[in-house]
């Protein structure tokens, strides 16, 4: 290659290269400021004990905030009532997803209704979703009625929103509402990137429809089961709005009271910073820690059809 | 012909009771889905003695516009919807379109310029995706203070600029993108900013469709920032006027209803007309290509 065309290609490298820069920066400045000095800032300010409207400066505690609430009752409350929402939401989002999508694609007519039908709910802001279930979970609403009509007990009130129990089940209810048709669209994406001709080819083996799901569909689409599994438990983990309207509605908070909701108002109503800075990061590391799952799991996700 | 028929006879008895019993499961399933939103939009336009009867009549027997009226106007009379609804307008709008161009200015430069630094650059933004709103929500509240910034449009905007899963996702589609089309505009003396201006938005429609859908509801959607920084009633949102409305005494139940028909309108607009992309948006993390 002659110089003078090698330096012109070695300069057109360099253009790109400063390109590239000034395409990234803006992004990069941003993603500084609003994401990793906040995540540093937070494993820093854990470390003291702050106050938001004091003026004295925060002390540093080290490691107390931790080892506070880990001893702290309300905080194992929290984490207790995290895990009972997440198992109790993501097992039946999971297993009904699969089984409405199954169905669904089993039909060769509706097909579209049934996935918007299903879908609709999804589509409602969750505040909007809470609000609806909460005139539908009154005691004179629809829930009581739907259920005394199936059970045949007139006029007794479930107490949807009152006791410990019915009041988890309920904010359960209204996520596995709300998110079980996003699932079933995954499932059905899942589902549809299976060869035609497997299930032809069962078919003509004499199959029945159980066996082809069961032998055939189920094991093909195990990584869209595993990705699903991880994606809604993380949802699950962050939800918020459900449980705010209700407690802001009367509902008793501890029951419901999950991990984003304590954050919340030990930060803005009890102006304790440094332990809701401590809340975060442990919620954070219990997040982290299933979405590098999720990156594992959406790695070696790739089906082989061979 | 023979084989087929001969198939047929032989299956169809029993599959004919499974047949029946799925089209009743998913009818049965579409219709305790669907009834809280049918419930939501009927109720919307009753009066609140009938939101409340037993059984509840699914029907409206006149339609009961006052709810509406109502939800606008407030329990106290002070018109604040209309204000909180333009704050939502104001800032999903905002929010998308900055969330867009930036993150197909960045998921370009990653694409199609190579430079060094740039897989690292890549992967720090990539692990910005694990990071939890929910887990730097603290120390976002303390930057948006220290700025002045509560109770103000920029706080509301300003942490939702562009978001690492939208570069993510305008990478992955540009990175396929040929780059001969790019030269070949270079050759004509096209600028790099009219390039990507003029060539590489207007081809990236699919996946900007997309961001835009998922960001702008997102936005519709959020509670916890606007809670967090929001105090006085001009600047809330959506979601705080709910809040606000629902827990408030004097609330009847049909003007609720019609407060939340009211903010999923647009959503539902949307909803109807996109719904492919809508559908695609959701199917995203489980595409295959990595």
């Amino acid at each position: 290659m002659p110089r003078k065309q090698k330096r012109s290609h070695r300069g057109i490298e360099r253009k790109k290269a400063i390109w590239g820069w000034i395409f990234v920066s803006p992004s990069l400045l941003f993603f500084s400021i609003f994401s990793f000095y906040p995540i540093a800032n937070a494993f820093y300010t854990s470390l003291f004990k702050k106050d938001l409207l004091s003026l004295r400066p925060p002390k540093f505690v080290g490691l107390k905030q931790y080892t506070y609430l880990l001893s702290s009752p309300t905080f194992w409350n929290s984490m207790k009532a995290t895990f009972v929402f997440t198992m109790g939401t993501f097992v039946p989002l999971v297993v009904f997803s699969m089984v409405f999508a199954a169905f669904i694609m089993s039909r060769k007519r509706f097909q579209k209704f049934f996935q918007m039908a299903y879908y609709s709910p999804a589509v409602l802001s969750s505040v909007v979703a809470a609000a609806i279930w909460l005139l539908i979970l009154d005691p004179r609403g629809l829930a009581n009625q739907f259920l005394n009509f199936i059970m045949n007990t007139p006029g007794i009130d479930h107490k949807w929103l009152a006791t410990v129990g019915m009041v988890r089940f309920s904010t359960i209810l209204v996520y596995f509402w709300k998110y079980v048709g996003y699932f079933t669209i995954i499932f059905i994406a899942g589902m549809a990137s299976i060869p035609r001709n497997f299930h032809e080819a069962a078919r003509i083996d004499g199959a029945s429809s159980w066996q082809i799901f069961w032998h055939i569909t189920f094991p093909l689409i195990k990584p869209t089961t595993l990705l699903v599994s991880i994606v809604a438990m993380i949802q699950c983990l962050k939800t918020f709005s459900t449980q705010y309207l209700f407690v802001q509605s009367g509902a008793p908070r501890s029951p419901i009271d999950v991990i984003t909701l304590n954050i919340y108002f030990t930060a803005i109503r009890d102006h304790r910073i440094g332990r809701a800075s401590a809340m975060s990061i442990i919620l954070f590391g219990i997040m982290l820690f299933f979405t590098w799952l999720q990156l594992r799991v959406s790695r070696s996700e790739e089906v082989s059809y061979m | 012909m023979e084989f087929s028929s001969h198939k047929k006879r032989k299956t169809k008895p029993q599959s004919l009771i499974v047949d029946i019993f799925i089209w009743i499961f998913l009818i049965g399933f579409a219709t305790i889905i669907l009834a809280p939103l049918v419930f939501m939009f009927t109720a919307s336009l009753m009066p609140s003695s009938d939101v409340m009867r037993l059984p509840y009549p699914w029907i409206p027997k006149t339609f009961y516009w006052q709810n509406f009226w109502q939800a606008i106007r407030g329990n106290d009379g002070s018109f604040i919807y209309i204000r909180n609804i333009m704050n939502s307008i104001i800032v999903a709008t905002t929010v998308t379109v900055s969330t867009v161009l930036l993150a197909a200015f960045t998921g370009y430069g990653l694409a199609k310029f190579p430079f060094k630094g740039r897989k690292i650059i890549f992967l720090l933004i990539m692990t910005t995706m694990m990071i939890p709103f929910e887990a730097i929500m603290i120390p976002l509240y303390l930057i948006v203070t220290s700025f002045n910034w509560q109770d103000s449009y920029a706080g509301l905007i300003v942490p939702f600029l562009t978001n690492a899963f939208g570069v993510f996702l305008m990478r992955q589609y540009l990175i396929t993108f040929p780059d001969e089309i790019i030269d070949a505009a270079r050759i004509d003396g096209a600028s790099e900013f009219s390039i990507f201006w003029r060539i590489i938005m207007p081809n990236s429609l699919p996946a900007v469709a997309t961001l835009a859908i998922l960001t702008f509801r997102s936005q519709w959607d959020n509670l916890l920032w606007p809670l967090l920084i929001v105090q006085s009633e001009e600047m809330k949102t959506i979601p705080l006027y709910i809040i606000k409305f629902s827990s408030e005494k004097y609330t009847n139940e049909g003007a609720m209803m019609a407060v939340a028909v009211i903010a999923s309108l647009p959503m539902f607009i949307m909803f109807f007309t996109l719904s492919k992309h809508f559908l695609s948006g959701s199917t995203l993390f489980s595409s295959r290509k990595g």
